[in-house]
């Protein structure tokens, strides 16, 4: 009896899971037939470098052939801009929208401009990354960190910043590189974090030591690189490609936290290509996804893609992040500030 | 015409009212037709954008009624007010430093022995069709303060610890901009200088004045009208470039009246403050455009009697290298040395790490133009909205031209103003004129093709209504009065007589338009989506994080696509293509 019933049990279990496999993996090939049809998607990110980003690009379509993804790459308020500009105009242009300020998303999700879909690889990611969006409107699709990087040929490891305040000493006049807010995600939600730390104190000391002023967080590589600066306050991601092609760029995770990014994705509510658009963001969370990430040197969303060579596991590093509503208020308010203090 | 007009004959078999209009269709001249249509055009073309611009000032967002508040809000902030004085400073600057550039230069040209000179008009056309995003650039690879080549030279050098030029300053941007403007000055000078008889010249040597105080006294006084005919024409080039302002200033830590128009275009969007704020700039350019003309026009000199008369060239032994070294020093900073870094760039791994072997790839352009997909297009999109362009524009404005100086059409004079008035509309207004009046719907043009196409027309306009009407103007009517005796249509002496003749000056005029329309930022920096980007915005887009290999390849490729439209318009246009005035 007993036998029979944990056999039965065990059975109607087997049958549950691999129907609930067969339901998903068939809801995404679904996506998949009616994605052919579409036949391309239109990518607004600023998640990753444009080079990574055509990557992505390049990797859904070898995945899923016949479906080509036009990748628009700018920095965060570019991106929101033009999307702005697109809707203004009732233009539906944008399919998948990734930027990374997290304000965007709420403010899209407020206007009911986001579509409601929880792509089935959402509930792969660690727990950390799940449900940003009680909803469901949008998903982190990437993280990366903001840390302290350096020109190891200009700086030795021992004098190298070690915290941000660092940055603030007057033997850097001339040689820091920092983005801009009102252009870059990464940078603004970095202003809002030194502001919450050290208040705005810290970027007029920082106007002191007169800082290369770049666009994109991005830039600070090139900057780096060239050895126009010799610190920055960079994303890991990019300098640790840049580094692994021969520049001589290194990272130091602040010991007052590396301000860690989420970076959500989210389909358009009126997306030319709504399945295309479902499929994509669905990939973004996919395990080859990840591999690529870890190739390009992302944080890994998922515990079943390592960590990139080199990197330490997101546990072991101090992290430090301003909640979604600091996000939200405090970007605009510090681009003008930012404008207010750097004329730019 | 003939389908059509056989079209209507058919029709004409029943009798009654159809037949009435048939025959009144066959009598009616078509041109009426065609200048109806044409007004049309430049109504969509002008009229309607740059009422668009002043109504959008205007508009109370909330309401749509009439309010001031954009006004107040363009100007109630320091920091805006200070972007507009920096352009301000930003035109006198530049545009005294492209005289200094481009004077001593046509002089040497047009008046002297110096050698060389096909050579030195080829360094100043090789400026003038260069984009300044694109000298911004390469100058940001020659001089950065820290890693610019000719600040490690210096470093290297003199065993200091940091380099002397800094590009990301005021005086930098001042810099780049002259030395892609100086061949504004340059043009207009040199036709001036080449008109000056030496007779002049002469009296004052044999009254005992030497070859510099003739020049002094003599010979630049003659040409100082076109002198300051160029100077507005780069102050107001100055004060409308989006691009290079955009690459230089924000690391430079300043704003100009552009870069700040483009800042009301970020979220939220503010399209009626952003019109209240480029009114300074529109009104500036309309008050100095007429300037030009008034100061071009009271010239009033004799001496200015056209080619004719003895022209001999001033004999300046030795001194004749010292011309033509400054013709060069001039060249190498706008061309040889910019170019050298950007090849450099484009065809380096990394290119901070200089001229080596191991440093040479082809990967940034394998990339551009096989992985990045989007900028294959956006190559594509240069060359097609260039070229169409250029082709709307040579229609209107031949016809334009055409109906103006035979007078087939009352008020010639309105449609001939409406088709040099987009000059007093720089780039980036003529683009929020644009997207007010048709992005929108019920028009909806805004990610179209269209809508740039069209934009770019009405920026070029001016240019190719000027040409053809100087190519028409040489055509004599009477051999259109001999077709119209013999019993031809006002349209066949169009086809079989004037459009031959005027051939040569036609592929010209396209030339004139196509090649700076392939480079256009400002108009398109609004209107642009991302099925529609073109070289300049992909260059504009992949500046922000700074990967100067990846653009310098794009903008040597923009460079190269170029080079074949130039020998193509030296081949039909001959030595003066770009480099004269008319």
């Amino acid at each position: 009896m007993i036998d029979r019933s944990v056999r039965i049990l065990a059975a109607s279990l087997l049958t549950a899971a691999v129907g609930w496999t067969a339901a998903a993996a068939q809801s995404v090939e679904e996506l998949y037939a009616k994605a052919q049809q579409e036949g391309e998607l239109t990518w607004y990110t600023s998640h990753a470098s444009a080079e990574v980003m055509e990557n992505y690009g390049n990797l859904f379509t070898e995945l899923y052939p016949g479906v080509e993804v036009k990748v628009v790459r700018t920095t965060a308020q570019v991106a929101f801009q033009r999307l702005q500009q697109d809707l203004q105009n009732r233009q539906n242009i944008c399919d998948v929208i990734s930027t990374t300020d997290l304000g965007h998303y709420v403010k899209l999700k407020a206007d009911g401009l986001l579509a409601q879909y929880t792509p089935p690889n959402a509930a792969q990611t660690f727990d950390v990354f799940k449900g940003l969006d009680p909803d469901g409107y949008y998903h982190i699709t990437s993280s990366g960190m903001v840390a302290l990087t350096y020109n190891s040929d200009l700086v030795s490891d021992a004098e190298a910043p070690t915290n941000w305040t660092d940055l603030l000493d007057p033997k850097w006049k001339g040689k820091v590189s920092v983005g801009h807010p009102a252009y870059s995600g990464y940078v603004g939600t970095w202003v809002v974090t030194m502001r919450k730390l050290y208040g705005w104190d810290f970027f007029e000391k920082l106007e002191r030591n007169d800082p290369r002023i770049g666009r994109s967080i991005n830039d600070t590589v090139t900057m780096l690189a060239a050895k126009e600066s010799a610190v920055a306050a960079g994303p890991d991601a990019t300098t640790a490609m840049s580094a692994e092609r021969g520049n001589p760029l290194k990272i130091n995770y602040p010991t007052d936290g590396a301000l860690l990014m989420i970076a959500p994705s989210a389909v358009m509510k009126d997306a030319p290509n709504p399945n295309a658009a479902r499929l994509f963001v669905n990939f973004l969370l996919s395990k080859q996804a990840g591999e690529l990430g870890r190739k390009s040197y992302q944080v890994s969303l998922r515990p079943d893609v390592e960590p990139a060579p080199g990197f330490k596991p997101l546990s072991e590093i101090k992290t430090v992040r301003p909640t979604l509503e600091e996000i939200r208020t405090g970007i605009p308010e510090v681009v003008e500030d930012w404008r207010d203090l750097f004329g730019n | 015409m003939t389908q059509l007009r056989e079209a209507s004959f058919g029709a004409a078999a029943p009798a009654g009212w159809s037949g009435w209009l048939a025959s009144r269709l066959r009598r009616l001249d078509w041109s009426v037709l065609v200048w109806l249509a044409v007004l049309a055009l430049l109504f969509l073309l002008v009229v309607l954008p740059f009422f668009e611009i002043i109504l959008q000032s205007l508009r109370d967002n909330e309401d749509g009624g009439l309010t001031f508040d954009n006004y107040v809000k363009a100007y109630s902030r320091e920091r805006y007010l200070v972007a507009l004085w920096n352009s301000v400073r930003l035109g006198l600057w530049s545009s005294l430093l492209c005289v200094i550039f481009a004077v001593p230069i046509a002089w040497a040209v047009a008046r002297t022995d110096t050698p060389a000179k096909p050579f030195i008009n080829m360094t100043v056309l090789a400026a003038f069709v260069t984009p300044p995003y694109t000298g911004a650039i390469a100058w940001i690879l020659l001089a950065g303060p820290n890693s610019g080549w000719l600040n490690r030279a210096w470093m290297w050098l003199t065993g200091a610890e940091q380099g002397v030029i800094d590009i990301f300053t005021f005086g930098g941007l001042v810099f780049i901009i002259a030395i892609y403007s100086f061949p504004f000055v340059y043009i207009f000078t040199l036709s001036a200088l080449e008109m000056v008889s030496t007779e002049m010249e002469e009296a004052a040597n044999i009254l005992g004045a030497g070859t510099f105080r003739t020049m002094w006294r003599v010979t630049l006084p003659l040409a100082l009208p076109a002198i300051l005919g160029g100077v507005i024409i780069t102050f107001l080039e100055s004060i409308a470039l989006f691009g290079s302002p955009a690459i230089i200033a924000i690391p430079g830590r300043f704003n100009v009246v552009t870069t700040q128009l483009y800042q009301f275009f970020s979220y939220p969007i503010q399209v009626e403050v952003a019109a209240a704020y480029a009114m300074p700039l529109l009104l500036i350019t309309m008050l100095l455009v007429s300037l030009q003309r008034l100061v071009l026009r009271r010239k009033g000199f004799v001496s200015l009697t056209g080619k004719g008369g003895d022209r001999r060239m001033i004999q300046l032994g030795r001194w004749r290298w010292a011309t033509f070294g400054y013709a060069m020093f001039v060249a190498a900073l706008s061309v040889f040395l910019p170019y050298v870094m950007l090849t450099q760039a484009a065809f380096a791994k990394a290119w901070g790490r200089g001229f080596s072997l191991d440093n040479l790839t082809l990967f940034n352009f394998e990339y551009l133009l096989f992985e990045h997909q989007m900028a294959r297009l956006s190559v594509l999109n240069s060359m097609l909205f260039g070229g169409a362009a250029a082709f709307l524009a040579l229609v209107v404005a031949v016809f334009v031209a055409f109906m103006v100086q035979r007078r087939l059409v009352p008020f010639g004079g309105v449609l001939s103003f409406l088709c040099v008035a987009p000059f007093v509309v720089p780039g980036i207004v003529l683009a929020i004129g644009f997207y007010a009046a048709y992005a929108p719907p019920p028009l909806a043009l805004y990610g179209t093709s269209w809508i740039l196409i069209l934009a770019f027309t009405t920026r070029f306009l001016p240019i190719a209504y000027v040409q053809s009407n100087s190519a028409l103007r040489q055509i004599n009517p009477e051999m259109e009065d001999a077709v119209r005796i013999l019993g031809g249509g006002r349209l066949t002496a169009v086809r079989k007589v004037v459009a031959p003749l005027m051939k040569r000056g036609l592929v010209g005029t396209f030339l004139l338009v196509f090649i700076p329309a392939t480079r256009e930022l400002s108009a398109a920096i609004f209107l642009a989506g991302p099925d529609t980007r073109t070289m300049s915005i992909m260059i504009f887009d992949l500046s922000s994080e700074g990967n100067f290999e990846h653009l310098a390849a794009l903008a040597l490729l923009l460079q190269v696509l170029t080079i074949p439209m130039i020998w193509f318009g030296y081949k039909v246009v001959g030595r003066d293509f770009m480099l004269r005035r008319s």
